[in-house]
């Protein structure tokens, strides 16, 4: 369990990080959301203890990270800006961490399998290509065994074969009982493998839920529909209400009626339906729609600071 | 305390594999060692010629220790890596993870420095004085000889703090250029230049290496007073290192 409350950290004038507060629960893969810049990997510095926080905390099963006793046996972390020294081997590198946290030494070779380096162990990591440097990573990440994982981009250089390992990895993991957070801005991976998502934007919260409720909640359902006459059936659901986006194969998306509605008219006016389904939109969508209305209302609330400084300040708090 | 004997023994195995660490130990042995025994040799043919180009104060016992004079520039830039390769490749961030209290991580790459830099010093600052002495034949001097025990530890201690006060410079840094850029000429030739210059010489005599020089002297009155100031500066250096690596926000 990740427990951050109230977590705050500015540089300068810039406020990255603006009172953060959610949970992160074990026996789940929660996916951690929002645009580049949006503090995304600063948070997990700051869940890290590399970056101290200017306000509030982040607690690891009720802990700071650096009150941890060998920390690597509670959490396995990679960081997109950690590296390891290019001049050890992968072996040698593994080998270190294990004995700073006492760590049986047979597990090195355990997690080298697990990722497939242990044809390479005895290379200097700095020979590695990207996605064999990520996959050490990760080897890193699991070699204490641990209950928590804090993953940043973890899919970063992988290819679709390891994607998938680690997809299932995650799964399996999140099942044993684990916490399990990653960032990632590929969606269609995040919607795969996260069972919760926690979408931030400017430092900000912006959604904590479940993926389902997500996409629910924010996403546009549409219904896609395929007729011989699209033409005079678009026009019959405009009458009707309904916005229709054709698309290039033939085919129509219709927002505003449910399917049975588009059923019925269309037996009503006589036009067969070669396909009627219902999408619930997909998380990139929602994802896009979220952080758009954010930046709106954003760009609304910065410009009333402008007007007047002091209410600004006040304003942005009571976002929050 | 167990927790920092990990962290200890892992540091040790990051040394083992850091090429660069390895190089410069490697290349301090090279240099002490070669420099000794062409210091002996050509001792040896201006003693037996009578050429009178040997300083006044030229003692086989005291010619025994300049080969670690030269040394030691390598073994600065072993101090000046160990600590830097960790800021400069991201590593560091790797490290605190695995051990995020600061202050033993910092103890424990500074203690594997300090017994890194004793282990090579000792047999390398015996076997250069022995080369030395080898090479000026009838000339030379034993090993026992009055004095030269207490120089040939006071050389390892001298060696052993500038190296860890390369290590605390390098952590204030936290890079390599700037520690090396100024300890480097420093050592080499900077405030020896400078201790010429009358008004500027009581002042040279509380530099780090010229104050530590003091220990290496045989028979030097003033090796308490070396050693205090040489120990000052280490410290003053490991500290202020320590507190940037406190601070240090990733």
């Amino acid at each position: 369990m990740i427990d951050v409350q109230n977590l705050t950290k500015r540089y300068g004038q810039t406020t990255v990080v603006d009172a953060l507060t959610f949970t992160v629960r074990p026996g789940a893969v929660t996916g951690f959301l929002g645009p580049n810049g949006a503090g995304k990997s600063t948070t997990m510095r700051m869940m890290l203890g590399l970056t101290r926080p200017d306000t509030g905390s982040a607690r690891i099963d009720g802990h700071a990270y650096h009150e941890l006793t060998y920390p690597l046996r509670h959490v396995g972390a990679l960081l997109e800006t950690s590296a390891p020294h290019r001049s050890l081997t992968a072996r040698d590198h593994l080998l270190w961490l294990a004995r700073s946290n006492r760590i049986a030494r047979g597990r090195v070779r355990e997690v080298l399998e697990m990722v497939e380096l242990a044809g390479v162990a005895r290379r200097r990591i700095g020979t590695f290509s990207l996605g064999m440097g990520q996959r050490l990573g990760l080897a890193a990440a699991l070699l204490g065994n641990p209950p928590v994982l804090v993953l940043d981009e973890p899919v970063n250089g992988l290819d679709t074969e390891g994607i998938r390992w680690l997809r299932e990895l995650l799964r399996s993991m999140a099942a044993e009982g684990r916490t399990v957070l990653i960032s990632s801005h590929l969606m269609t991976e995040m919607s795969m493998v996260a069972d919760q998502l926690i979408v931030i934007s400017r430092g900000r919260l912006l959604a904590d839920t479940g993926l389902s409720d997500f996409i629910q909640r924010h996403g546009r359902p549409y219904v896609r529909v395929r007729t011989p006459e699209p033409e005079r059936l678009a026009r019959e659901l405009q009458r009707n209400g309904a916005s229709v986006t054709r698309s290039p194969d033939g085919g129509m998306d219709v927002v505003g009626m449910q399917a049975a509605g588009i059923s019925r008219l269309a037996a009503a006016v006589g036009f067969p339906l070669d396909e009627l389904s219902t999408h619930a939109g997909s998380l990139e969508e929602t994802f896009l729609e979220v952080i758009g209305e954010e930046a709106i209302d954003g760009a609304a609330a910065d410009g009333a600071a402008a007007g007047g400084g002091a209410i600004g300040e006040d304003g942005r708090n009571t976002r929050v | 305390m167990s927790e920092t004997f990990a962290a200890v023994s892992a540091e040790t195995i990051k040394l083992r594999g850091i090429r660069g660490a390895h190089l410069s130990l490697l290349l301090f042995a090279l240099v002490s060692i070669l420099i000794a025994a062409l210091d002996g040799w050509s001792a040896k043919g201006a003693l037996d010629s009578g050429n009178p180009s040997l300083r006044a104060d030229f003692t086989p016992q005291q010619a025994g220790l300049v080969g670690v004079l030269y040394g030691q520039l390598a073994l600065i830039v072993f101090g000046v890596l160990v600590v830097t390769s960790e800021y400069t490749s991201g590593m560091m961030r790797v490290s605190l993870l695995a051990v995020p209290r600061r202050g033993r991580l910092y103890a424990a790459k500074m203690t594997v420095t300090a017994v890194a830099a004793v282990a090579v010093a000792a047999p390398v600052t015996v076997l250069a004085y022995l080369v030395t002495q080898l090479a000026l034949g009838s000339h030379g001097a034993s090993l026992g000889a009055s004095g030269v025990p207490r120089a040939l530890a006071g050389a390892v201690v001298y060696l052993t703090l500038m190296c860890l006060f390369a290590a605390g410079t390098a952590a204030i840094a936290r890079n390599a250029v700037i520690p090396l850029a100024v300890l480097l000429p420093m050592v080499l030739a900077g405030t020896h230049l400078l201790s010429l210059i009358g008004a500027a010489k009581e002042m040279t005599r509380y530099f780090p290496d010229q104050a530590g020089r003091e220990l290496l002297n045989v028979d030097s009155p003033h090796t308490a007073f070396g050693f205090t100031v040489l120990l000052a500066w280490t410290v003053a250096a490991l500290v202020w290192g320590l507190v940037r690596h406190l601070r240090w926000d990733t």
